[in-house]
């Protein structure tokens, strides 16, 4: 047996596990959003020219948008200072950082339930000290999607530029401090392009996965705050038009393809190891 | 000895993690509360709300479907996954460079449109029982982890020496099975434990594939909460809190935390 | 303009423990000193304090009459090649070199003038556009050259800056290193744990043991008159045996060997630190011979090895194995019974370390 043949016999289950029902299904519902009897475009126009179905989109991206941006700042300055810690510490504040991520989005959204609902942590702790006389609504806000969102990815974000920032040799900034720079000239001008890459790499996992996410704006937007992962099932298992929710779909899947895509050949470009 | 770090950062540092763990000990102090209503600080102390869970036929039921599901589909993806990885790392030239693309797939796609996408094609164009849609959904989206983790390993393991045994007599298939797997072993837990806990926490393939009687916790934990308000989610949440720490205490003792930030 | 650098009275820790001891060195203008031991014995972490990565837990750096013990790193102006080359893999070779001078605000158009001018005397013209990553580690060790000489430091150090090359390469790069370092009179301090590599380049070699100095001399007395049975053991006197004075006859010295043999040293070749002293040789300073008359300690022949020059014998004696080589000429056969006759300018005796 040729070794090319036994190559694809051991990879052909899983191809096809993937191809049976990952990319016909996904294939499938791209199919019905062309199939309109007014043109095979008419789903994406109507989609467009429906004022609710474009904010939900451009509200979509804001959310996902906000989030990343937050994300990274709060990110970077974390991870950078977890780099630089001992050992030991590292660990245990490594361990803080993943522990939210293995726990679920279903729990991690219901806490800031808990937090910022009427009755909630934060309105009782402000009444108490007298800061406000009401109780203020946070809940189903675009703050309350927001702050929910940066809790859910910023351990992602901490965990992926921990690994960059560990990447980067002590010698190189060490060989920076040697040729004259001060620390916020190498940090400048060797540490930031040089974790550029990764930077992005975390921005995008962050990006797509709000701009995908479903529990959290289910949760913590609820009917006002309608993001596209929520507004796609509303669709399908609620009005039942699955030709609306394959349109939503297939709008999603173009962001996110779009977003990697574009993102990872600006990180190919910008990576210091190539020429 | 000479590692300074500006004090500004530190205190941002400092207010990420409580930012991150404060959620978390509000969760477990309302769970604790003896209240009907979900309040923190907890008022009274109680346990009563954790034997609640367990008093509910639908947490019960959930809990089992979901840890089957769990159990099963990690099962799945690991069967035909440890190949795949095997085949990706042993045969880079023979195989097309596209295909290690191919598994990571479905975390490519929006997880929500794939739940859309197989509920119509599988359960409701082919009429398949909703728990075996359910299964290869969670197989399906759980794949990724286990040919990139075991990926990982089989990257740094070394193929001579897989030779070496079957230069010894050893026939490929064997030689595999003695010599390979115990040498990915950590890979192989790691990417199981993963593999796990995503299953375990999946909401968005499950919302579309849960119908009559068939419901996994998570989505059962988002019903209740639409409707009920009492500390009864939050114990269940640090029932599932509790899962994490028993995944990361293994993780530990496997392949030490740190394998998580490469 | 080259500058001396002193250090006095060095210590520093890591963490509880010590690894510089009271280290002292001066380095003249102009001249190379290299730090010549196995790792862990200091000479790597010498260069970090003077680099400024480190700071010392007592006494002071000085570069010329500049104190540098408290300056951060950043203001001490001194050219570092390192190990790992550490070129900034996101700039090309020209933004590598150019790196110190743009910190030193030098204008761009003064900075080009001098990047090229390096650029072009260690030989990478055509590749100053390239990044590293596109260089042989020849070409990166010539990059990581440039860049620490362009900034015309007052002090040149370099931290094994050719363990990462093949054997044929690493003799040409030290040629290399020899003749810019000279070339522009240039104050240096050079690690290494490879000895034929610090003698070949170095004024002086400090050859360094558990954070302190054991001997720093020219390469000529450190290979002729070691001063300590571990420096002779680094320098390759392989043979160690203690003996003792038993008589002294004016010209004459008679020793006991540690297993009874007697042994005549003529005092106009060998001079006795004390009653009870090593005597160290080199292989080649073992001469073998069955000669009954002559003096030399007895031995049976054991294992032959045949070493380019010479064949090489596993002596069998009464102070155990000693490593002795004979001519090509004359293979001897196993179990000869012979004697070591040693060669004065090949040997030499030394005091007894508690």
């Amino acid at each position: 047996m040729s070794n090319q043949l036994r190559a694809w016999l051991i990879a052909t289950p899983a191809t096809l596990l993937v191809t049976i029902f990952l990319v016909l299904p996904v294939l499938a519902t791209f199919a019905t959003t062309f199939g309109d009897p007014e043109g095979p475009f008419a789903t994406y126009s109507a989609f467009f020219n429906s004022r609710f179905r474009t904010t939900v989109l451009w509200r979509t991206m804001e959310v996902a948008l906000v989030t990343t941006m937050i994300s990274v700042a709060i990110g970077f300055v974390t991870a950078w200072v977890v780099a630089r810690t001992p050992s030991r510490l590292k660990s245990l504040l490594i361990i803080a950082a993943v522990f939210p991520l293995l726990t679920g989005v279903v729990v991690r959204s219901f806490a800031w339930l808990v937090i910022l609902g009427k009755n909630g942590v934060l309105n009782s702790f402000l009444l108490s000290i007298g800061v406000i006389s009401e109780p203020l609504s946070m809940l189903y806000t675009q703050g309350s999607v927001i702050v929910a969102m940066v809790y859910l990815f910023v351990p992602l974000m901490i965990l992926t530029l921990v690994g960059v920032l560990e990447g980067i040799p002590q010698d190189l900034t060490d060989a920076a401090a040697s040729l004259g720079a001060p620390p916020a000239a190498a940090f400048r001008q060797v540490v930031l392009p040089m974790a550029v890459p990764g930077l992005i790499v975390g921005s995008v996992l962050v990006f797509t996965g709000s701009f995908t996410s479903y529990a959290t704006p289910q949760l913590l937007g609820g009917e006002r705050q309608m993001m596209m992962g929520t507004f796609l099932y509303q669709r399908a298992m609620v009005t039942f038009d699955w030709v609306g929710a394959s349109t939503i779909a297939a709008v999603m899947v173009v962001v996110t393809l779009a977003t990697v895509l574009t993102m990872s050949r600006v990180a190919r470009k910008l990576n210091p190891m190539a020429g | 000895m000479k590692n300074r770090i500006h004090p500004a950062l530190i205190v941002i540092t400092v207010l990420t993690f409580l930012f991150l763990l404060g959620p978390l000990v509000v969760i477990i102090g309302s769970a604790l509360s003896d209240t009907s209503y979900l309040t923190f600080p907890p008022q009274g102390l109680t346990l009563h709300w954790f034997t609640n869970i367990f008093e509910v036929s639908a947490f019960t039921r959930t809990m089992g479907t979901s840890f089957m599901l769990a159990i099963g589909g990690t099962t799945v993806s690991m069967l035909i996954g440890i190949p795949a990885a095997y085949a990706l790392a042993r045969y880079r030239v023979e195989l097309p460079a596209f295909l290690g693309n191919v598994f990571v797939l479905p975390i490519l796609i929006p997880e929500i449109v794939l739940g859309f996408s197989l509920m119509k094609s599988l359960a409701s164009g082919f009429g398949l029982p909703i728990i075996v849609a359910l299964l290869i959904g969670h197989a399906l989206i759980v794949l990724p982890y286990t040919v990139r983790v075991v990926g990982a390993s089989l990257n740094s393991f070394d193929f001579s020496i897989e030779e070496a045994a079957v230069s010894l007599g050893c026939t490929r298939i064997k030689a595999f099975f003695v010599v390979v797997l115990p040498n990915i072993r950590a890979g192989i837990i790691a990417g199981f434990i993963l593999a796990f806990i995503t299953s375990l926490n999946d909401v968005s393939i499950s919302i579309f594939l849960t119908g009559p009687g068939v419901s996994t916790l998570p989505i059962q934990l988002l019903a209740h909460m639409e409707q009920f308000f009492d500390p009864t989610i939050a114990s269940a949440s640090v029932l599932l809190m509790g899962v994490t720490v028993a995944v990361m205490a293994v993780v530990e003792r496997t392949l030490g935390l740190t394998f998580l930030t490469k | 303009m080259t500058q001396s650098l002193t250090l006095e009275n060095i210590s520093a820790h890591y963490g509880s423990t010590q690894v510089l001891e009271d280290l002292s060195l001066h380095i003249a203008e102009g001249e190379l000193v290299s730090l010549l031991g196995s790792s862990g014995c200091g000479k790597t972490t010498t260069l970090r304090l003077v680099a400024g990565f480190l700071e010392p837990t007592a006494g002071t750096i000085h570069l010329g009459d500049r104190d540098l013990t408290r300056l951060p790193a950043h203001a001490r102006d001194i050219g570092l090649v390192f190990q790992t080359y550490a070129l900034f893999p996101h700039l090309t070779v020209r933004d590598n070199v150019g790196f110190g001078l743009k910190q030193r605000k030098i204008s761009s158009a003064e900075r080009k003038k001098r990047v090229d001018t390096m650029i072009e005397r260690v030989g990478l013209n055509d590749l100053a556009d390239r990044h590293p990553a596109n260089l042989s580690g020849g070409q990166r060790q010539r990059v990581a050259l440039a860049r620490a000489l362009v900034i015309d430091p007052p002090l040149l150090m370099f931290d094994e800056p050719l363990s990462n090359l093949d054997a044929k390469l690493r003799v040409d790069m030290r040629v290399e290193i020899r003749r810019l370092q000279q070339a522009n009179g240039t104050t240096a301090l050079y690690v290494t744990h490879d000895q034929e590599e610090a003698f070949s380049i170095s004024d002086r070699v400090a050859i360094m043991k558990g954070g302190r100095i054991m001997q720093l001399d020219t390469p000529e007395v450190l290979y002729s008159q070691p001063s300590s049975a571990f420096v002779a053991n680094f320098v390759g006197f392989d043979n160690m045996v203690e003996m003792e004075v038993v008589s002294d006859t004016g010209d004459m010295v008679q020793a006991q060997m540690s297993g009874g043999s007697l042994i005549d040293l003529p005092k106009s070749r060998f001079k006795v630190p004390s009653k009870k002293f090593l005597f160290a040789a080199r292989p080649e300073g073992l001469s073998v011979t069955t000669e009954e008359s002559s003096i030399g300690i007895p031995t049976t022949l054991g294992m032959r090895t045949y070493i380019g020059r010479a064949y090489q014998y596993h002596c069998e004696t009464e102070a155990g194995t000693l490593l002795a080589n004979g001519p090509q000429a004359t293979p001897r056969p196993l179990g000869q019974v012979a004697k070591l006759v040693p060669q004065p300018d090949q040997c030499c005796l030394l005091p007894i370390e508690s």
